[in-house]
Parts: C-alpha cells; structure tokens; sequence
C-alpha cells in the first residue's frame, strides 16, 4: 500500500475505532447524562471544555449558562462532552501542588494587573518558537470579555489583555479554533477549571495533547457570570465606563476607578457566588505547566510557580534575555486562601 | 547630430514598389480581405472549451461547496434550497470566467457553454439565481454563420461557414486528481459520525459493538469519491483529501 506523503497514512486501512463512554444513566443521551450529573447538581463551573468539543450545538447561553436547547433533536450522542467534562467524575484538587521552582517576577515588557507575568510567560515562548500563538482573554468598555489570539509581542500593546476580570470567558471554544490554526504549538491562560478541562481534553485527543504546548493558570477564588457581577458592582457605585482595575486583596474587593475607589468585603459577592466556583476546591491551578497569581509577592510583583519543565524553559528563557526581574515569593502566603478553597469540599453533595 | 538618411531608390526599384502597391490595392476592389467579423449576423467560433455562461445541473450537486469555497472573486453564495439542501447562485457582476468551480465540482454539476453576450439592466440583475442557472439564457440569434480565424505564416485569414454554431456542447467534466478521504488522527476521533451523514456516497459507515461499547469507523475507499464534504464538516478537523496514486 502506498503511503500517503503528507499524512504518513496508508490508503486503504482506513478502519478505526472509538471507545464510547459508559452512561451512568442508561437509555438517555450522553448530554442527558451530563445535565443530570453536572450541570443540574450545581457542579458545572462553566469551563466550556463541552462546548469547545461538542460537534453540534452545545452553548453557552444569554444567562451565561452552560445549555443545548435542542438537544432531543440535534445531539448526536457521540459523548465527547462526557469524556472531557472534568466535573463528571469529579475529583476535586487542592493545595499548591507540585512545583519545581516558586519565585516572583516582574515583567519589564508588559503591564498587568502585578507583575504581568502570565503575559510574559506566553510572549516569551511565542519568541522562543515554542508555541505561535497565545490566547489572550480581552475585555471592552463594559468589562465584558472577548478572546484574543496573540501571535507577536508588538499586538499587546494595543490591548487591554493584562489585568483581572472577574468574569467568565470563552477560552477553551477558541482553544479548539487555534489548535486547528497552529502550526506549531498554542498557549494559552485560564482558570484552575480551564486547566483541568484542558488536561481532560489532552487526556482524550492526541490533537490537544500534541499541540498545546504551554497551559497557564491562574490563582483563582471564584468567578462571576458577568450580568450578575455587573448589576451588583453598579449597585455598589461602579461606573464601568471610568473602571481602571479589579482586585481581591485581604478579603476585600476593590475596583479602581480613574477618581474613586469602591470596596466591600469579598464576602458580600457570595450570593451571587456561582455553584461551580462553591464546589472548587483549586486554588492555585495544580494541573498547569506554572501558575500565576498575586498573593504570595510583594506589591508589583506576580508569583510564578513552576510546575513543568516546559515552563521552566520558559523561565530559563526569560533570565537570558533579561525581560522580566524576579525575586523571592513566600509559599505560606497562599495558605489561607488554599485552605478557604479546601473548606469548600464540604459544599459537593456526595450521593 | 546624427541624421538618419531616406533610403535612396534607383528608377528600377520604384517602379517595382509601385507596381506591387497598384496591385495590393486592385485585390482589395476585387477581394476585399479584412478579418473583421460581421457581429451578430455571423459569430467567431469558439473552442469547446470556451469558458462562458455556466450551467448548473441540480441532480448532481451534492451540495458540497466547492464551487464556492474556490471562488477567487467571491462570486458563487450557497443558498439553502426548500429541500434543505444548498446550491450555489452565481453573481456575474463578480465572476472572473475563471470557471475554476467548474473544473472543482466533483459531481459535474457546473457545466461551461460558449455563450457570453448576456446583456443586463442592473447590477442586480446580474445575480443570478440557481433556478436561472439550470436552463440556458434567453438570447436572440442573428447569425447566419461562424468565422474561424486561420493563420498561416506570414498573414491571419477568415474563414467563413454557413449554418449555427452550437453554442452548448457537451464537454466531458474535469477529471481533476482523484482524491480520497482519510483520516489522519484516529485517536482524535470522537465518533460523532458527522462525516457519515454528509457522505453523499455511502462511503462512510459506522458500527456500534454494544458489547465491548466501541463504535468501529470505517472510510470505504472504493466508494468515496473524493468531494471532501466530510473533510469540511469534520468537528476535529482531522479528515483530509489525499491523492489517490
């Protein structure tokens, strides 16, 4: 049989099989399944790894909500949504985990919410050849967030991609789009969810697994639905059209405004805390290559901990070409927030 | 500065230049040769493969877009048919005649004739529908005769027919290279059997082993024609069109 020179696949064999996941409730769609198990008991955080696999019409809907309308007629009952669903068989972590290195850093290329090294992390393995492109989560005037694919340094400059925002964004759907696109490999930034829905993605497609090159994530308490978090941050006196900076220090939420500071204790936010992030019990993104975040550094300064040698390549790389200071961060300093994530295990139901 | 002198002629070679010139202009009273054609009382006869007006066969689209996705000028737009099913509309006002849709289609849907004075009002009569696209346009024929142009090597010549040129013929559609599709990344196969229910062939099939909860995918190909439908539907993009040999 002649091979084909592109692929390296023979013509002819073209026989393949595909293991089906096992329903927990049988006789009912796989996206039933998933509905009765993840997203009706409140576990669903809202990660998108469904919907970024699903071939139909999984989405997201107007109340940001996780939904397919109709599913009785368009699911194809294929069950890739089950196989990635990282809250399906649920195992929830917590802790720091395992790192190789724990430093602060600061990027001297990039402005951010600290030390913008999540941004530095990716432009420097766009620079190094690692990967050709890096996903940004972009926000408009009104705070709402886009997805933003980043394939040079110079595009940074124009975008409001460094900083906080506490709301949720479309990453993994636009995952899938740059896997297609790439030629060499993808970055990209997410939440302690993201990771995990990458990791299951990886897990289960060679595609994802070969082409994902660099997962970053990020420290993270919760997230909010973004008409949520908007009506209430209004309430409390935010005009989004002067917002500078959002940002959760010593238990408190504070949102900078270009002439006035709001704040309110984080507890406040817990009413409209979303089941998903009640039953999260990662804080610092455990499965990632390095996580990022504030706590833990001096003021001005982002924590790295670097978990994958991939990541340290890129922190390698970063000391060379001198982009970024760094200097020493304190573990300990994450312990309150590990352990007020770790409390939230009580919150999963268990049947 | 340089003057170019006239070349000087002796009384022998005068005489000879005017006689030729007497005599050219004595053949032209007598047989008027020009290779203007005489348009619309008779029409240049074009080559079979003429690319003109395209004329579009329902019955053998599969509705695979092709035609569209290589449209250079944008010209082609698929729309969905009472059927459900999609054919493309044609907008002249773009088309390049490049008929690259043509030689594209892999069902010989699109087909090329030798017309191409197609007169419009406006703009947007100059879309055109895929119904006006199945019968050829109306046109009012004048000509009672084609031309052909014959060159020899010193001097270009017509040569006039009696009779109507045919300007429909049947050309045998574009062979293109024989493609088949294959799958290149098994493991990232979710079986969500898109490509199977888009193959207009049959030639992919899936099977469920209840027992061991496997679904067996299998691209047949003997019976795959190569149009690529499940190469653009596939939601892990891992189908592609290869050669054939």
């Amino acid at each position: 049989m002649r091979m084909a020179t592109e692929t390296g696949v023979a013509i002819g064999e073209s026989e393949w099989e595909v293991k089906v996941p096992a329903k927990k409730l049988k006789n009912k769609l796989h996206f039933e399944n998933l509905k009765a198990v993840v997203m009706d008991t409140g576990l669903c955080s809202r990660c998108l790894t469904c919907v970024s696999i699903c071939p139909s019409g999984l989405i997201v809907t107007a109340e940001d909500n996780v939904d397919f309308p109709d599913y009785e007629e368009r699911c194809l009952d294929c069950g890739a949504c089950v196989r990635v669903c990282p809250r399906y068989d649920y195992k929830p972590l917590s802790g720091l985990g395992d790192y190789i290195e724990f430093i602060a850093g600061q990027s001297k290329r990039f402005k951010g919410q600290d030390g913008a090294m999540a941004t530095e992390l990716i432009v420097s393995a766009i620079d190094m050849g690692m990967i050709d492109r890096g996903l940004f989560v972009d926000r408009d005037e009104r705070w709402m967030t886009g997805i933003f694919h980043v394939q040079d340094a110079e595009q940074l400059g124009v975008l409001t991609l460094g900083g906080t925002k506490y709301t949720f964004a479309n990453v993994l759907p636009e995952l899938k789009k740059a896997v297609m696109f790439t030629k060499r490999g993808v970055g990209v930034v997410g939440t302690p969810c993201m990771v995990s829905g990458i990791r299951k993605l990886q897990q289960e497609f060679p595609v994802f697994r070969e082409r994902v090159k660099l997962v970053v994530g990020l420290f993270c308490t919760e997230n909010f639905h973004y008409e949520e978090v908007s009506r209430y941050l209004q309430e409390k006196g935010v005009d989004f059209s002067k917002l500078v900076k959002t940002d959760i220090t010593k238990g408190k939420f504070i949102a900078t405004m270009t002439d006035e500071e709001v704040k309110f204790k984080v507890k406040e936010l817990e009413e409209i805390l979303p089941g998903g992030c009640n039953v999260c019990t990662d804080f610092t993104a455990v499965e990632s290559d390095a996580s990022v975040g504030s706590v833990g550094s001096a003021k001005g300064f982002s924590t790295v901990v670097v978990r994958a040698e991939n990541a340290k390549k890129v922190i390698n790389y970063i000391r060379e070409k001198r982009t970024a200071e760094f200097g020493e961060a304190k573990p300990e300093e994450l312990d309150f927030l590990i352990g007020h994530k770790k409390k939230r295990e009580e919150n999963i139901k268990r049947d | 500065m340089k003057k170019v002198a006239t070349p000087e002629y002796d009384i022998k070679d005068k005489l000879k230049y005017h006689v030729s010139a007497l005599s050219t202009a004595a053949k032209e009273v007598v047989m008027p040769l020009n290779i203007t054609t005489h348009y619309p009382r008779e029409r240049r006869k074009w080559p079979d493969c003429f690319r003109g007006y395209i004329l579009f066969d329902p019955e053998r689209c599969i509705s695979c877009f092709e035609c569209s996705f290589v449209c250079p000028a944008n010209a082609i737009w698929m729309k969905e048919a009472p059927s459900g099913r999609y054919y493309p509309t044609l907008d002249y006002g773009k088309c390049i005649f490049c008929h690259f849709c043509v030689d594209s289609c892999p069902g010989g849907a699109l087909r090329s004739t030798k017309i191409h004075d197609v007169a419009y009002k406006n703009m947007d009569e100059m879309f055109t529908h895929t119904e006006e696209m199945i019968e050829p346009p109306e046109i009012i024929r004048e000509d009672e005769g084609y031309v052909e142009y014959e060159i020899d090597k010193e001097d270009l010549t017509l040569k006039r027919t009696k009779g109507k040129d045919k300007l429909i013929v049947d050309v045998a559609p574009s062979q293109g290279v024989p493609m088949v599709s294959l799958c290149i990344d098994r493991g990232s196969c979710i079986a969500c059997k898109v490509c199977e229910k888009v193959c207009e062939s049959g030639a992919v099939s899936s099977l469920l082993d209840e027992a061991k909860m496997i679904i067996k995918m299998k691209i047949d190909s003997e019976k795959c024609t190569g149009c690529g439908l499940c190469v653009k539907e596939c939601s892990m993009q891992i189908l592609r069109l290869v050669r054939r040999e």
